[in-house]
């Protein structure tokens, strides 16, 4: 925006701000905040679903059906990282229980789950950090312990999943402190594949909100089928059926716990709707769809190419299950009429 | 510890003037979020942001407003600002620590220390705090953490002609609120209430630092009715992830062991 100050005859750009810089200086407790200049783009997209008139619903008014809540400002990375969290946290568990049940029988299964994991805990590093919107004060994260905040928990158990999954792949195999580093890594491991349900489950958000029982539940399960997924598509010789069963107990329930949380959801009608319809219910069904397709067909067929179709459309499904519940809550935190209503129901 | 600070909105007072508005956004020098007409009554603001600490907010209702009006149409204002609740879910769930509770009771956001992680945003179930896409960092309204230390009155409240917004100690201010409310139901407004006063008065918050005077539901205010700050019942989740992890512990192990031995029969 160009503004004619006092002092200056040619028009000058401003951060917004409308502040003479030759006669003030930027020292409030905002002076420090980026603007790129004035934009309508942050508030029209606050306006956006105000192009439609609200619904004239006199017997319980909202304020223009305006949003209550602020939407995830989360993009792609973090349902990704859910994923490969799940993956990799589930991963590490089966390289330990190999290590624990089979000796040296299972040692090329047991190198393969921790390779997954280092691969894996990495990659979760990355798309962390990505999606901050500060990506160099990541190490903030480690200034505290803060067991209130799942999120500052996460940190601390993605740091120790990667130390110990560290020193398992790096370690010679034979040397006892390798063998720890894989028990070590396979108990930080359970933590990472279940802590993002945690994560999402503390939130104001009504879906998310009303989940916080079944989502962790749902979010182990996902990462053990999308362990045995991955394992399905590029096994090892030794593994004969762990993977597989790993798998499949995975899918079982997550289908088992996918239908509990739409079902808890439902109590309160408006906050099982992001579930039901539109984007998210479509990816929400798919996801469904396509893990028990998955099921079916890694159940049925023994040979080498249907394990391998079984595990790439279960990992699709997991795949698509974070992002349905990403999308869905979203969807959920702009209805103002859903937290209304689940808050009325809890009063009553 | 100094005395504990908070704001009572009585919006009662309110006569929608903006001046809380524009009084914060040039004392914290705070950029602009645009300009756009939304045809909401008079509130262009919209939705209290990164940028946009006070907002107020128009209500044109279809009811009188008894006794002061007779006809079929009343006109609420209402600014609303951070609630600085006595328990606050972006403090708790903030990872880095960049949220703190100040020595006035207030609730601060760091700005050299937040990473713009987003948790807090998700975990307020007022939709206040929120980060600017430039910028990558969380903002809320600070409580004018820089003029408490001066023992001055935060900007708004300084600005507000009619003391809607008074500001002061907050055993003082809920004193207050209480005369205000016996004397607007003596005079007949009896939908006068308070929202958010006490801890008693909404147990999920444990009490806002910052509470209202409403005479309508507070949904038409776009406040949420009974919020619960999140970190109050995650104990549900992490019991739940246990039983996760436990589960998950089982099945590799059962996997691993029947596994192996399937193999060598």
């Amino acid at each position: 925006m160009a503004i004619r100050y006092r002092k200056s005859a040619e028009p000058i750009r401003t951060d917004g701000r409308d502040i003479d810089r030759e006669i003030a200086s930027l020292s409030g407790e905002a002076a420090t905040q980026k603007a790129s200049g004035s934009s309508d783009k942050h508030i029209a997209s606050i306006a956006q679903p105000w192009r439609k008139l609200p619904e004239p619903e006199h017997s319980a008014p909202t304020y223009y059906d305006r949003p209550l809540l602020k939407e995830p400002i989360w993009e792609w990375a973090i349902p990704t990282y859910y994923y490969v969290g799940g993956l990799t946290g589930a991963s590490l568990v089966l390289g330990a229980a190999a290590q624990l049940a089979g000796s040296t029988a299972l040692r090329l299964l047991v190198r393969r789950c921790r390779k997954t994991g280092f691969a894996g805990v990495c990659l979760s590093g990355a798309l962390l950090i990505y999606d901050l919107g500060r990506p160099w004060r990541f190490f903030n994260m480690l200034r505290v312990f803060r067991p209130t905040s799942p999120m500052n928990m996460g940190a601390w158990i993605l740091c120790g999943t990667g130390a110990a999954a560290t020193g398992a792949v790096l370690l010679p195999e034979d040397c006892a402190l390798s063998t720890t580093c894989g028990i070590a890594a396979g108990l930080f491991g359970l933590g990472l594949a279940t802590y993002t349900g945690v994560l999402v489950a503390n939130s104001a958000i009504p879906l998310w909100y009303e989940s916080r029982r079944v989502l962790p539940v749902l979010f182990s399960a996902s990462a053990a089928a999308s362990a045995g997924c991955a394992l399905a598509i590029f096994p090892t010789q030794d593994a004969g059926s762990i993977p597989k069963s790993f798998g499949i107990a995975g899918q079982l329930l997550e289908i088992a716990a996918g239908v509990m949380m739409e079902k808890q959801a439902a109590i309160v009608p408006r906050v099982a709707s992001p579930l039901r319809h539109g984007f998210s219910g479509f990816l929400w069904r798919t996801s469904a769809l396509l893990t028990a397709t998955s099921l079916v067909v890694g159940m049925t067929g023994r040979s080498r190419r249907k394990q391998t179709v079984a595990g790439v459309l279960g990992t699709f499904g997991s795949l698509l299950l974070r992002f349905a519940i990403q999308h869905a809550g979203v969807v959920s935190s702009r209805d103002a009429r859903a937290s209304f209503d689940q808050q009325r129901a809890q009063q009553r | 510890m100094a005395a504990q600070k908070g704001f009572f909105t009585d919006t009662t007072l309110c006569i929608g003037c903006k001046a809380c508005e524009v009084a914060c956004k040039q004392w914290n020098q705070l950029p602009d979020d645009g300009f756009l007409f939304t045809g909401m009554s008079y509130d262009n603001t919209v939705h209290l942001g990164a940028s946009t600490w006070r907002h107020v907010a128009f209500i044109e209702r279809p009811v009188p407003l008894k006794p002061q009006d007779d006809g079929a149409f009343s006109w609420l204002f209402s600014s609303d600002v951070c609630k600085h609740c006595a328990r606050a879910g972006c403090l708790e769930s903030c990872p880095t620590g960049a949220i703190v509770r100040t020595e006035f009771g207030s609730v601060y956001v760091q700005p050299d220390v937040c990473n713009g992680c987003g948790y807090c945003i998700v975990n307020c179930p007022f939709g206040v705090i929120d980060r600017r896409e430039e910028d990558g960092r969380a903002w809320k309204c600070t409580l004018c953490y820089d003029r408490l230390r001066e023992d001055m009155t935060p900007a708004c409240a300084k600005a507000c002609p009619t003391e809607s917004i008074q500001f002061g100690e907050i055993s003082e201010l809920q004193r207050k609120a209480e005369a205000r409310v016996e004397r607007l139901h003596e005079t007949g407004l009896q939908d006068a209430y308070l929202y958010g006063a006490d801890s008693a008065a909404q147990p999920g918050t444990e009490g806002l630092n910052a509470f209202f005077l409403l005479v309508d539901k507070p949904e038409v205010y776009n406040l949420p009715p009974d919020p619960v700050v999140p970190t109050k019942r995650v104990k549900d989740a992490w019991i739940s992830m246990a039983a996760g992890a436990l589960g998950m512990t089982l099945v590799a192990l059962g996997a691993a062991i029947f596994g192996s031995h399937a193999r060598d029969i």
